[in-house]
């Protein structure tokens, strides 16, 4: 018997020792960018991940499906919130069929209001319906809404797009984060001489956070403030977008909002996504670049790979 | 698509989402049940900081400084396990900040010398460092070869006088209660100079702590209505460096402070189009003074001229302010106008016990051991050693005071969207403002149209609720605030706005925490010398004198030959106008160019005892010269002559101003890290009010339009914010191993400050004016240019184009020099900054904040004491020293 034991235990070390390691071929990104113009092919994309030419294994073109995500994310003041809605409306309705829009608020937190695939007709009532009494949500609802639109993404071969729309103001929302005095009579207080670390720390644990994701965010902020707290908040909203790869536009009076929501839906429709599979490296970061000859073309440059390659080792 | 949209339900119930389907997700996204918040300390210790220029000029150390700022922040849903789940409802924040503080306080001031104080003044100079002559007021005589058509000289003396023999004081001639007083000054350690002068260097250590706390909740009640709250409190122990270690210290007084606000706001959307907010607001201020005692007893005040004094005013105070609110506003749509209405109530408490001079407060001047007549001779502190003081005045406050106040405010507001990329905003508003009250009606003033009993002249005393007169002074004010403003994208461009604004606003008269209008009740009797250089109007002595009333009294002639409260009636308010004009255009590479022009200007702004005096003698009254130093002659001159002058407590409502300002701002909005943000701005300001020392003319403001004694002409602001690309995935050091902990997450932000220097306003040594003049410009020289060819500190500006003026002569210059400008100044505040991440919500940050970081030293202003021919102010036109320095901060904030 305990021969027996002994042989099994030799053949368990030998089979050990004899099969190859988990070896990872391949790994799979997609890469979403964005090229105004005529539609581009396969072909006319280069994909370039550390250096080296990877293979485009799909290419989703502005004329394939869109899954638009909107996330509202209105607490101020009524006529930056009317413009907004009636221009939103507008845009929605002129979307091709091959676009699906869901409906998401943000205000205190983030909720579902209309799932995609709704009729235009049902998403006009919501949008129209849509209350604006909450505080901002934005900073707390970015995470969550890129993961959806990632999980989204990778199910499905369908070109996913968010597009933020807000009023929010740093000083509205339920978080602390104006740094605002405590103490009345510290005459020697030195700490708020730059009030602005608060918000500043927050949009850059927030950016780091979105990196890990794919999904670009895009921003229209229906009211530009000249404030030395919201000049830096706004200034870290335009970095976590430019970030993500995605695009903001800052309106300085209700004049723009129209035109800032119509650019941000033209950007989103010329969106492409780039599926590429290379030989994943033992670096932790991987550099991205999108070449596609002489055409402007806006990207993501670099992303971490860590979570990337795990997941995307294992499908 | 289907599968899309498959998945989108899937992970929106997964990540809770969808209303009634709770998350299943508690990390990563997973927030809305976690709580975050922080912990940070920012310290602060001298060996930080550079040694003050100030300081180090004068051989000085640096003060010490032990300085700790501590906290905690909490912030997250209510959670109580069993009882209540507000994950999607209520949210709290909490923060506790505390302070502890050791720190230096230095000033440089000037004191008596050892010999002075014993009375010995043959080594005592003037301003020139000539001699100064002390005369003995016992030795004074008549002049019996006077002649009274010629002005009052050293060759046609009105009286004689001698000096003192070596112009030294006997002994036995000092008053013993000057004489201990002076024995309580500290020995003069500093020989800036010159002659005698700044000769003492206060160097002495405070203690102060705070601790204060923050609370806010946010309650949803539904889709339509929420509910928010917040209250914070505060306390803090100001401590107050002492100039003396005994209780004759004249510096600030240890102050025990605390404040403490609540508010609930109550937001409800009527619908899509409509919103109606409502909200409470209360807040309580408290301040209570704790003052150096003897016996429980508090330092008289003595004022001795250009010596630092001995005590203080309002030693003893204690005072509460409490503001309520109310506000109602509602919001709605129609059509392209957005039309907004508010409503405010506010009430205004204020409970204060504050006796400005409980044990007296006496003034000395030259005048009484001059030689009467003749400037630059005599001196104050050996008119104190003589304890001859030339005014005294005394607070007996038998009560606090409970004043009140009611105010409201409506508005509508109209947001129209005229056509595209033009947008008219017009507002117009209602203030109205009740006067204040008292709340047992012990309030009283000078009703300038009654007729005084007791000399038959307009002027006496009113007490509220007596004699037909109303509970208040003041009428109830009701004004009109309208206001208009554009944007307006010209040629169909978003790329370019031009915006316009005016508007007009009225500020309310403040509730003053003073017992100011209440003499009736709380005495304030005054002793004035009949002749300020012949006679004291009392002798200095253990306690003040027995000011022989009793109190309250009601009686018209009861404020009479005392400063009088007089609190404004005719309901003048102040009235703001401005207009704006600007214009903003996207640039490429992510600028923002503003380029605008400003106009504003006000009237019947308030002003307080030194821009004003309603019962100032006429300057045409100069003619009679020396007569006017006859208390009683002098008196009759004056508008109402029952009075020696009016208090009018920071409320007299004659100030005028206007500015004129243009700007250039050039922003860069964020690109690669990098935001930057500079403005240079370019203003001219006038007013008939401002300045350090005062007005000439009381009756022609005309002749007072000058330059705003604070007016930078020129100011270029920087601010800037760098987030350094170092670290993984940026474009410096690229490492992803353990270096990536040192070299990523540094930022650097800083404000830069540049502005030119501030108008000059210069001043004669000496007035000799019969106290017609509070306040005297120098004279012009004709022909003489006041500006060197090159401004150095040893000679910024020519003295010798200014004179003193003539004794009983008002100069002719203005009140401040239209080009003359002190030295310009700059600061630099930098913050550095690196954030470690400790996992994608935790990070630690460190923080180093540097005010003034280069260290640079800016310069004083010049002396701008011009003295007469004989005697000139050998620094006048020179800077002596420069200050600033580098002060360093250092914070660690854990976030989670």
């Amino acid at each position: 018997m305990r021969h027996r034991w002994t042989a099994v235990g030799l053949l368990g070390s030998g089979l050990l020792l004899a099969a190859p390691p988990p070896e990872v071929r391949s790994a799979r990104l997609r890469v979403p960018f964005r090229a105004p113009g005529e539609p581009l092919e396969a072909g006319d994309v280069v994909v370039k991940v550390n250096g080296a030419a990877a293979k485009v294994s799909r290419l989703l073109r502005p004329g394939d499906e869109l899954l638009l995500l909107i996330a509202v994310d209105l607490s101020g003041d009524l006529t930056l919130v009317d413009q907004a809605r009636e221009t939103l409306l507008k845009q929605v309705e002129a979307l091709p069929p091959s676009v699906k829009v869901g409906l998401l608020r943000a205000g205190d937190e983030l909720r579902v209001v209309e799932e995609p695939g709704a009729s235009r007709e049902a998403l006009a009532a919501a949008l129209q319906a849509l209350t604006i009494s909450a505080r901002p949500g934005l900073l707390n609802s970015l995470e969550a809404t890129q993961q959806l639109a990632d999980s989204i993404a990778a199910k499905a071969q369908v070109r996913v797009a968010t597009l933020w729309v807000s009023d929010s103001n740093v000083a509205r929302y339920r978080e602390d984060y104006t740094n605002p005095v405590v103490n009345s009579s510290d005459a020697g207080d030195m700490s708020r001489r730059f009030p602005e670390g608060l918000i500043q720390e927050r949009i850059r644990q927030l950016t780091a956070s979105l990196n890990r994701g794919e999904t670009p965010v895009s921003l229209v902020h229906l009211q530009y403030q000249g404030d030395r707290l919201n000049t830096a908040y706004q200034t870290g909203l335009n970095d976590l977008v430019r970030s993500s790869g995605g695009a903001s536009e800052f309106c300085r009076s209700v004049a723009e909002i129209p035109a800032a929501i119509e650019k941000a839906f033209a950007d989103l429709l010329t969106q492409y996504t780039a599926e590429v599979e290379f030989r994943p490296t033992k670096t932790k970061q991987l550099d991205v670049a999108v070449e596609t000859g002489d055409r402007a073309v806006q990207f993501r440059a670099r992303r971490r790979l860590v979570d990337v390659t795990a997941k995307r080792s294992t499908e | 698509m289907q599968k899309a949209i498959e998945e989108f339900r899937v992970q929106s119930r997964r990540l809770g989402l969808v209303e009634g389907v709770a998350a299943q997700v508690t990390s990563g996204t997973g927030r809305k049940s976690r709580w975050h918040g922080r912990l940070f300390e920012n310290f602060r210790n001298d060996f930080l900081d550079a040694v003050p220029h100030e300081v180090a000029q004068r051989g000085g150390k640096k003060n010490i400084l032990r300085r700790n700022q501590f906290g905690v922040n909490l912030s997250g849903p209510v959670l109580i396990p069993k009882l209540f789940d507000g994950s999607r409802t209520t949210f709290f924040s909490l923060t506790y900040e505390g302070m502890r503080e050791k720190t230096g306080r230095s000033s440089l001031n000037t004191i008596p010398t050892l010999a002075e104080r014993t009375g010995d003044w043959s080594s005592v100079v003037d301003p020139a460092g000539e001699p100064l002559p002390i005369f003995d007021p016992a030795s004074t005589a008549l002049n019996a070869a006077f002649d009274a058509a010629q002005p009052v000289t050293a060759s046609n003396l009105q009286y004689q006088r001698s000096p003192f023999p070596g112009n030294i004081m006997p002994a036995a001639r000092l008053n013993p209660t000057a004489r201990a007083a002076a024995q309580l000054y500290p020995a003069p350690n500093s020989d800036a100079g010159p002659f005698f002068r700044n000769n003492y260097f206060v160097f002495t250590p405070e203690v102060n702590s705070a601790n204060g706390f923050i609370g806010r909740l946010d309650h949803t009640l539904n889709e339509r209505h929420r509910l928010g709250g917040s209250l914070n409190y505060s306390k803090g122990l100001d401590g107050a460096a002492p100039v003396f270690a005994n209780a004759a210290n004249p510096g600030p007084v240890v102050r025990d402070r605390q404040s403490q606000r609540a508010g609930v706001e109550h937001t409800f959307t009527i619908s899509p189009q409509q919103l109606n907010s409502f909200s409470i607001d209360v807040s309580s201020d408290r301040i209570v003074n704790l003052p150096e005692t003897v016996n429980g007893r508090v330092f008289p005040n003595y004022k001795m001229g250009a010596y630092l004094p001995m005590g203080r005013a309002n030693g003893e105070l204690r005072s509460a302010r409490q503001v309520f609110s109310i506000a109602e506003g509602y919001s709605t749509r129609w059509r392209q106008h957005r039309l907004r209405m508010a409503a405010r109530w506010f009430r205004d408490q204020v409970n204060i016990y504050s006796p400005t001079y409980g044990e007296g407060s006496y003034r000395f001047g030259p005048g009484l051991t001059s030689l009467p007549g003749i400037n630059n001779t005599g001196h104050a502190f050996s008119s104190f050693l003589l304890g001859q003081a030339e005014f005294a005045e005394q607070s007996i406050v038998l009560s606090p005071s409970y004043f009140r106040r009611s105010r409201y405010s409506l508005a509508i507001s109209d947001q129209w969207e005229v056509f595209k990329g033009l947008v008219v905003s017009i507002s117009v508003g209602l203030e109205m403002s009740g006067a204040r009250q008292e709340k047992y009606d012990r309030q009283s003033t000078v009703a300038l149209d009654a007729l005084n009993p007791e000399n038959g002249r307009p002027g006496a005393l009113v007490a509220a609720g007596v004699g037909g007169q109303g509970r208040t002074f003041q009428p109830f004010l009701c004004k009109g605030e309208p206001s208009l403003g554009l944007a307006w994208n010209p040629l169909g461009s978003t790329r370019t706005v031009v915006r316009a604004s005016y508007g007009r606003s009225y500020s309310a008269i403040p509730v003053y925490a003073s017992q100011w209008g209440t003499q009736a009740f709380n005495g304030n009797p005054a002793w004035v010398s009949r002749n300020p250089q012949l006679e004291p109007a009392v002798i200095l002595a253990a306690s003040a004198p027995a000011g022989g009333r009793t109190f309250p009294d009601l009686r018209p002639e009861s404020a009479n030959n005392t400063i009088a409260d007089l609190v404004e009636s005719t309901g003048r308010q102040p009235t703001y106008q401005s207009f704006g004009l600007s214009l903003e255009r996207e640039l490429p590479n992510s600028l923002l160019l503003t380029a605008g022009v400003g106009h504003a200007h006000g009237r019947n702004l308030l002003l307080g005892n030194t821009a004003s005096n309603p019962n100032a003698i006429p300057l045409t009254a100069l003619e009679y010269r020396d007569q006017l130093n006859d208390e009683g002659f002098n008196r009759a001159l004056r508008p109402y002559p029952q009075y020696q002058r009016f208090n009018v407590f920071s409320s007299w409502p004659e100030g005028r101003y206007q500015r004129d300002a243009g700007y250039v701002r050039l922003e860069k909005r964020s690109s690669a890290g990098l935001v930057l943000s500079t403005t240079y701005e370019v203003s001219k300001q006038l007013d008939n009010y401002s300045g350090p020392y005062g007005i000439q003319d009381y009756y022609n403001r005309a002749n007072e339009w000058s330059l705003t004694s604070s007016n930078n002409p020129q100011r270029l602001t920087l601010t800037y914010s760098y987030e350094i690309p170092m670290g993984p995935n940026r474009l410096l050091f690229p490492v992803t191993d353990w270096r990536r902990y040192l070299v990523e997450g540094w930022s650097v932000s800083g404000v830069t400050t540049i502005v030119s220097g501030l108008p000059l306003a210069l001043r004669p040594q000496f007035n000799n004016t019969g106290r017609v003049v509070d306040t005297l410009y120098v004279d012009v020289v004709p022909g003489a240019d006041p500006h060197v060819a090159e401004a150095t500190p040893e000679r910024w500006f020519n003295p010798d184009a200014f004179a003193q003026p003539a004794d009983f002569t008002v100069g002719d210059a203005a009140r401040t020099h239209p080009s003359l400008r002190g030295p310009g100044a700059q600061n630099h505040d930098l913050s550095l900054n690196k954030r470690i991440s400790l996992s994608i919500e935790k990070s630690v940050e460190f923080s180093m904040v540097g005010l003034n970081f280069i260290n640079h030293a800016n310069w004083a202003d010049p002396d701008t004491m011009i003295g007469t021919a004989a005697a000139p102010n050998v620094n006048a036109g020179r800077i002596i020293g420069s200050r600033g320095g580098r002060v360093i901060q250092l914070g660690l904030r854990y976030s989670f």
